[in-house]
């Protein structure tokens, strides 16, 4: 190859990364200000609803909320309560004990008062066995409750499992160690009552992180920003992706995934399309995409909602090590979801959720990473080659930096301007100064986690889950 | 000391790209920096507005008290009520002012009955929410209107009531919804005369929510439900529907026998529900003689039906369907046959494993 050859060819991949970032760049845009008509219109619609009524209706439809609980004696007890202190008036509580080895089981049965029952499941879904089988508390105050214990088989098996008891039309599937708050059902529930020309097949509800935040009785009652770095900064990744990012897809109805912490679905759709995959660590992106695959397919119109009140609250990894666990296990999670359905990428038949939700996420989620490293190293060999035009380098790594500390400023004001959970003096200095700081502290974590994911995900197959160690909600008790 | 020339000099010279750059990079920088200046004062002020908030509510409950307790049977109202009027008047020209002092008087008007609420009816048109509440029903905005709509209902203001008739039949929902609402709860069973012409459909959420507030009075004497059933509008029927479960409506029973052969599978399932609630023996033939023409999900609600009003007489039929396709119908018929003939029951238990449907197996491991 001559030197004009090898020039062509840098500028080709010259114009590749430059059109890649710009695209990037210009879509974020577009979703943050779709995701502010969104949140105006979300608050408008809401600022008269009576939310009461349905509270206390006993013709509201019942919801079964189903928790998997592995491994949770610590705050398994705890947990609980704060599930049945919903204030929505037809509900139940399923927890799963997935094959747990600890004596999660002993303290339900003693802290509720549980005995066993004959129960007789309908099994729709094939599920891992019953280990010790159904229990249900002799206690009236805890009539809602209910706790199977079956052998282990990961978190999809035992959410199948929770969707085969299930007698209601609809479930929430949470994660056993989130805090729910009282107004949760009620208000998840509204897209699924309200719209009448379309089905609602899930609705996702906003994940907020409660690591130092006080919390007692199972309620929320004082919200802190955390000490540590790494928390701090996942809260505003998380006012990012939430707040802008998935309202702005709820808008477009695009929604490709509902988060595993707090999501409801219609049962009877769920279990049509054959329930949580076991195959996949991806399961809760996984179960929507098949659900809306399935619409499609059926040429039935649907939604999949979303709302933004911050309604559950969870335990945000404290440590890098669980931290890059849990992102490894997303990114495993994205690349089987997309590759399981890579029939629907850029399939006019499946209409928008094929043309632009699958080709989105393929493009800026599941690539990303990947063009980002390749850029990376692009980068070091133009180093080392002393090809680097250093003007337009620093240039543009400057502006994208002043981009990202402004998206998060905007993710901010999001925040402040609706929900405004951050309330003690000096948040919102710090919050400004994490936007600076997290492209730092965060992100190259999360490209690394990305990276290791791709690597498991292809060289690796044996690794599953991985690691992920709770401290505890009710331990941050203060 | 940094050379500006210099500066200027190398912008000047750079290419097209580096110059745009550095331009959006000073303006995302000037941006950034107002943004978290601006940040600082808008908290700062939705701090003070919230402090602001409580000492107005603080100070108007008490007011507000002090008014609803210092009525007099001499007149409608007393001289001191006319005393708190006057001094709420300024007050309620100020618009964080306005909003709590009907967030306040809304949660007194709940706590109270009879002539206060009258009272309270009186504050609200004296001192000139009533105008601010009516302009908001006039606004182009429609959430505007719809919470102007909503005050009214909240103060039972009866004198709007054209008003409010002419947003029965709003495009947007939730006008619409709110319409209704002030109709159901200002007039209860009478308000709901809207559904005889209404086209548009009513969502669940509303549904559930008119139950609701109809269930709140105590003149539960209901109105003349036949017309909704036969209604053109689906979810109208399914209004009535609930009607006629909530408010035992036994006289209905021709017109859900009716309804079982309407061409909505929904309303099917509902009428077959409302049927077992109100002991609809009528429907156990019907129902029978179809049975294979009917959905799964109504065959599932027809067990439910049976599993209430079973009769010896319906043994052969319930027999048949032991070994239904369906393991929740073969669960309920087992459920029903031990109801009715125990011995047949156990008698099953025999059947070779081989022979015994997944209900009768599944009954089998879990005794």
């Amino acid at each position: 190859m001559d030197t004009s050859t090898i020039q062509i060819i840098l500028k080709i991949l010259h114009y590749l990364f430059f059109g890649y970032a710009f695209a990037a760049i210009s879509s974020y845009i577009v979703l943050s200000i779709i995701s502010g008509k969104e949140t105006i219109d979300y608050l408008k619609r809401n600022s008269f609803v009576n939310y009461k009524d349905i509270l206390s209706s006993t013709m509201s439809p019942s919801i079964t909320i189903i928790a998997p609980a592995y491994n949770e004696s610590l705050n398994i007890v705890e947990n609980v309560r704060s599930l049945l202190s919903n204030h929505y008036v037809n509900y139940d509580v399923v927890i799963v004990n997935d094959g747990s080895k600890d004596d999660s089981l002993e303290k339900l049965i003693e802290a509720y008062d549980l005995e066993k029952v004959d129960y007789v499941i309908n099994e729709k879904l094939k599920t891992q066995p019953l280990r010790a089988g159904v229990f249900k508390s002799k206690n009236p105050a805890f009539e809602k409750l209910m706790v199977v214990d079956k052998q282990n088989g990961g978190k999809a098996d035992a959410l199948n499992m929770g969707l085969n008891i299930s007698k209601n039309k609809y479930v929430a599937c949470i994660d056993v160690d989130c805090l729910l708050l009282e107004d949760a059902l009620q208000k998840m529930i509204k897209p699924f009552l309200e719209i009448t020309d379309t089905k609602v097949i899930a609705t996702g509800g906003v994940i907020r992180i409660a690591n130092s935040c006080v919390i007692r009785g199972g309620k929320l009652i004082d919200v802190n920003l955390p000490k540590n770095l790494l928390v701090q900064s996942q809260i505003l990744e998380y006012l990012r992706a939430f707040l802008l990012g998935r309202m702005a897809w709820s808008r477009l109805n695009g929604l490709l995934v509902i988060s595993g912490a707090f999501g409801i679905f219609d049962k009877e759709i769920a279990i049509t399309v054959g329930g949580y995959d076991t195959k996949t660590v991806g399961e809760d992106m996984e179960i929507i995409v098949r659900m809306r695959r399935y619409m499609e397919e059926q040429g039935r119109k649907y939604r999949v909602s979303y709302i933004p009140d911050p309604l559950c609250w969870t335990e945000a990894p404290d440590t890098y090590k669980i931290f890059i666990s849990q992102r490894n296990r997303w990114t495993r999670g994205t690349i089987e979801t997309l590759k399981k359905h890579r029939k629907i990428g850029f399939n006019p038949k499946y209409g928008s959720f094929g043309l632009l939700s699958y080709p989105y996420w393929l493009i800026f989620e599941r690539l990303a990473p990947i063009i980002e490293t390749v850029g990376i190293l692009y980068f070091v060999i133009l180093v080392v080659l002393k090809e680097v035009k250093w003007e337009y380098a620093l240039s543009f790594l400057f502006l994208a930096y002043l981009f990202s500390v402004l998206f998060s400023i905007v993710a901010i004001y999001s925040e402040e301007l609706t929900f405004h959970q951050y309330k003690k003096k000096g948040t919102g200095f710090k919050l400004v100064l994490l936007s600076a700081l997290e492209p730092f502290v965060l992100h190259p974590f999360i490209l690394y986690a990305a990276i290791r994911g791709n690597f498991d995900y292809y060289f690796n197959k044996k690794i599953k889950w991985g690691q992920m160690e709770r401290r505890g909600l009710s331990s941050v008790e203060t | 000391m940094i050379d500006f020339q210099m500066l200027i000099e190398y912008y000047g010279e750079s290419p097209f790209l580096i110059k745009l750059a550095w331009i959006t990079s000073l303006v995302l920088s000037v941006s950034i920096i107002l943004l978290t200046v601006y940040l600082k004062f808008a908290r700062t002020l939705l701090r003070k507005k919230e402090v602001d908030s409580l000492k107005f509510r603080a100070a108007y409950e008490a007011l507000l008290i002090e008014y609803i307790y210092s009525g007099d049977e001499v007149s409608i109202i007393s001289d001191n009520q006319k005393r708190i009027i006057d001094e709420l008047k300024p007050q309620v020209l100020d618009r964080s002012k306005r909003k709590v002092i009907i967030s306040v008087l809304y949660k007194l008007m709940n706590q109270v009955s009879g002539e206060v609420t009258d009272a309270v009816k009186i504050l609200f048109k004296e001192s000139g929410l009533i105008n601010y509440a009516l302009k908001k029903t006039q606004s182009k905005k429609w959430h505007v209107k719809a919470k102007g709509i909503g005050e009214f209902t909240r103060f039972k203001i009866e004198s709007v009531q054209d008003e409010i008739k002419k947003h029965l039949t709003h495009p947007l929902r939730e006008v619409r919804k709110e319409a209704h609402f002030y109709f159901v709860n200002l007039f209860h069973f009478e308000g709901l005369t809207f559904l005889d012409t209404i086209k548009t459909p009513l969502s669940e959420w509303d549904q559930i929510q008119m139950l609701e507030i109809l269930q709140r009075f105590t003149n539960q004497e209901i109105c003349d439900i036949k017309p909704w059933l036969k209604s053109s509008n689906d979810t109208v029927i399914l209004f009535a529907l609930k009607l006629a479960k909530v408010y035992n409506q036994y006289e209905v029973k021709d017109e859900l026998m009716d309804l079982l052969s309407h061409k909505n599978k929904h309303i099917r399932i509902q009428v077959i529900e409302v049927l077992t609630h109100l002991y609809g023996i009528e429907a156990k033939d019907v129902l029978k003689a179809n049975f294979t023409e009917l959905s799964l999900e109504e065959q599932i609600s027809f067990f439910g039906l049976l599993e209430k009003l079973v009769v010896p007489d319906d043994e052969p039929f319930v027999e048949k369907h032991l070994f239904h396709k369906d393991f929740e119908i073969q669960l309920l018929a087992l459920k029903i046959l031990k109801s009715i003939n125990i011995d047949k029951y156990m008698g099953l238990s025999e059947l070779p494993l081989h022979e015994k449907s997944p209900a009768m197996l599944k009954l089998t491991n879990t005794n």
